[in-house]
């Protein structure tokens, strides 16, 4: 082992293996952080999510109590009169429909027979108890529920009620669908959100509801394995960060993925109706790249001062190994390999300049160079025979 | 005779007020009756529904923070008081364009909407305008101009700027006109189908909708309208980074050119300060024309400025290094020739292997 070369070595690899362990569990710590942060950004987008189809439920339940409840109203279902009905709320349906994204209306017979629907007048008749099971629970019960649901022409969020006559019988019930379109994107302008809704296409074609749906809905580049894009705020986009794996997955997923060279962290959530069966998901992005942007940054910088902590602590090991003791003890050896071949001409230079324990060194060699010589003779006798 | 002349008039005005592109619309003065009146027959406030395309961004101004492009703006609404028969329209609606249109366009109510940012005059706009049976109306403005929008050059050359047109609504207050866009709005806020630009690529257009702050406490509705523009950094390392990094290499060349036998420097240390001041005047020579060319860069931080400033540290790091070292041998006079040797060979390789690595980093930090 050569001292001169393995001792910066090993000092500087120590060094080196320190701030680096140093930087890797800071870079650790700050990735930690930015996580917790995103991950608080996954929990607010669930969080709104839930807290905005809640009330979207309320409303559609409160719209549906409050129609239900008119005299008029109750006294033409009572009579079951169909034009009387549809002259009373066809006006409102309307209004309903243009401003406040109401998409259905229908009046229901126990179990679930249709009796109108403000939106499709034309129709009616038809038992629903298959598939429009909270319909069917709302008679059996005779209180009022709200849930998220496929019907007549696509999914809304519904509000259904119990109707009674003016004597307090039970006669049937009243539901009122509100579209996803409007709550979407409302959260888009008021999140920035960007958004979409997926509805199981066996469910959408086995009840064949796809003849009051819009035509365009049901098209291949809606189609995402066995989900079709029901409504989203910005399909190019979307359709680059959800794609058939995701939505295959688990009924609740985040994650984050890059989508026109954005980041964006993607919270997939699985809709249920009130029997609990899954009718579709729904995806909501936001931009992360403010956070990513800021964990990139962060590991450039961490990794520059790493790399300066090691060269600087690099620099002070080789000035003081080699400059205060290597050199100079290079430089002392020559001087003494020089007096025990008899050269006594050349003194330890700048001596003053070097360390204490060099310096003894230094005035040894000193006292041994100018030391009086013994003669030739004498040495020659004693060594002689 | 007169409608045309009147709907001349109104668009005249509006073209002839700098730094806006206003619609003609005559609702404040007209009666409510009129057709020129808000359509309030579906309520408060009146839906606009509206998407941008660029049809052509014909050049970027750094510099000035504006660009010259061909944009459509759709704006659509209904106004029930304009239904009509289907038989008056075979192919489904009426359509007007040019005169005929701005002659219309002062009959009926159309939004106040401004093009915000524009700077300047249009140099051309032309309208177009469709009746549906039903009553709903689509109103098409293209508009050749130059407009304002804000640069950030922070991430420069890695940087994506957005191009944006401002979509206010002038006069009604976001109680009485909200501007909204939905998915086929979106679907037509296109990008250019090609580019005559050079150092740029075109992505994607994306809305935003903004209030703005309108007279008497009142909110506007807007919306944001934004082109993401990615930079093609290959241009600019050739004419920037090149000679920028180039540069660097002046200071560290004043360390390398001279060299130690035992503890004294070979090469006199004046010498060396020539060709550090030599490198001063090149890195400020090569910050006054970045300036001149880019002059965003020098107004905030980026990438460029602080490559400017590795410069300029570098080179501090050279001229003390040449006073401390090659001049006045102070670490010989305190810690010996050994010492002084040893400093010299560590700064030898430590410091262009630490400006460089930091050069580096801003540029990966400029890509994170």
């Amino acid at each position: 082992m050569k001292f001169q070369r393995s001792a910066p070595r090993v000092l500087i690899f120590s060094v080196a293996v320190v701030v680096i362990g140093m930087a890797v569990l800071s870079n650790r710590l700050f990735s930690g952080l930015t996580s917790a942060v995103e991950q608080d950004q996954f929990e607010l987008i669930r969080a709104l999510w839930s807290f905005n189809l809640t009330a979207a439920e309320n409303r559609a339940l409160e719209r549906a109590e409050m129609i239900a409840a008119l005299p008029a109203v109750r006294e033409a279902f009572a009579a079951r009169d169909r034009e009387g009905l549809l002259a009373q709320c066809a006006e409102m349906f309307k209004r309903q429909k243009e401003r406040y994204g109401v998409d259905q209306a229908q009046f229901h017979f126990p179990p679930a027979v249709s009796f109108l629907r403000l939106h499709a007048p034309e129709q009616h008749g038809d038992h629903q108890d298959q598939f429009r099971p909270m319909v069917v629970a709302v008679n059996r019960d005779l209180f009022s529920r709200k849930e998220s649901a496929i019907a007549g022409t696509g999914p809304a969020i519904f509000g259904v009620t119990p109707m009674t006559d003016a004597a307090g019988r039970h006669i049937g019930s009243f539901e009122l669908g509100m579209n996803f379109g409007p709550l979407l994107h409302a959260l888009k302008a008021a999140y920035r959100l960007e958004m979409a809704l997926f509805i199981e296409e066996q469910a959408l074609r086995q009840l064949m509801f796809a003849e009051g749906l819009d035509p365009d809905v049901l098209t291949e580049q809606n189609r995402r394995g066995k989900y079709i894009k029901f409504h989203s705020t910005n399909w190019a986009l979307m359709k680059e960060l959800v794609s058939e794996g995701d939505l295959s997955g688990p009924a609740e997923a985040q994650y984050i993925r890059s989508a026109q060279d954005v980041p964006y962290g993607v919270v997939l959530l699985t809709l249920y109706n009130n029997a609990g069966n899954p009718i579709g998901k729904v995806a909501m992005a936001r931009d992360f790249s403010s956070s990513r942007a800021a964990a990139g940054r962060s590991l450039v910088w961490q990794g520059l001062l790493a790399l300066s902590g090691i060269v600087l602590l690099a620099g002070v090991i080789l000035i003081v190994v080699r400059g205060l003791l290597l050199r100079p003890l290079e430089m002392l050896s020559q001087q003494f390999v020089k007096l025990a071949e008899g050269r006594r001409d050349q003194p330890v230079a700048e001596a003053e300049t070097l360390c204490d324990e060099m310096q003894a060194l230094a005035q040894a060699h000193e006292r041994l160079r100018t030391k009086p010589q013994p003669f030739a003779a004498d040495t020659d006798k004693e060594v002689s025979p | 005779m007169r409608s045309r002349f009147l709907a001349g008039l109104v668009l005249s005005f509006a073209l002839v007020v700098p730094g806006y592109a206003e619609l003609a619309e005559a609702a404040a003065a007209a009666p409510p009756d009129s057709l020129r009146s808000l359509p309030v027959g579906k309520g408060l406030p009146v839906v606009v529904r509206m998407g941008l395309r660029y049809v052509e961004v014909a050049s970027i101004d750094e510099t000035e923070a504006a660009y010259t492009a061909t944009v459509d703006l759709r704006l659509r609404w209904q106004d029930l008081r304009l239904q009509y028969p289907p038989e008056s329209a075979p192919q489904g609606f009426l359509e007007f364009r040019e005169e005929t249109a701005a002659a219309k366009m002062a009959e009926i109510w159309t939004p106040a909407i401004s093009l915000s940012n524009l700077s300047g005059e249009p140099s051309q706009q032309t309208h177009g305008l469709r009746i549906f049976p039903d009553g709903r109306v689509e109103m098409m403005l293209r508009t050749t101009a130059t407009f304002e929008t804000p640069f950030e050059v922070e991430r420069f050359p890695f940087d994506r700027q957005r191009l944006q047109v401002e979509v206010v609504s002038r006069r009604e207050s976001v109680q009485r006109l909200s501007l909204e866009f939905e998915q086929d709005d979106l679907d037509f806020s296109r990008a250019p189908d090609s580019s005559e630009l050079r150092d740029w690529a075109p992505g994607v257009v994306s809305l935003k909708r903004d209030f703005v702050n309108g007279w008497y406490g009142e909110d506007l509705s807007g919306v944001t309208v934004s082109l993401a523009m990615q930079r093609r950094a290959g241009s600019s390392a050739a004419l920037i980074f090149i000679p920028l990094l180039a540069s660097l290499l002046i200071p560290l060349l004043a360390i390398w050119m001279n060299r130690v036998e035992e503890g004294e420097f070979q090469i006199e240390a004046f010498e060396l300060a020539n060709v550090i001041v030599g490198g001063l005047f090149a890195v400020i020579a090569l910050n006054f024309t970045l300036n001149a060319e880019y002059g965003t860069l020098g107004t905030s931080d980026n990438t460029v400025r602080r490559l400017f400033a590795l410069n300029y540290l570098a080179l501090a790091l050279s001229l003390i290094v040449n006073l401390t070292l090659f001049r006045f041998n102070l670490p010989m006079r305190w810690f010996g020739r050994y010492v002084q040797e040893q400093v010299f060979l560590f700064l030898s390789w430590a410091v262009p292997l630490l400006v460089l690595a930091t050069a580096v980093a801003f540029l990966l930090v400029a890509m994170a």
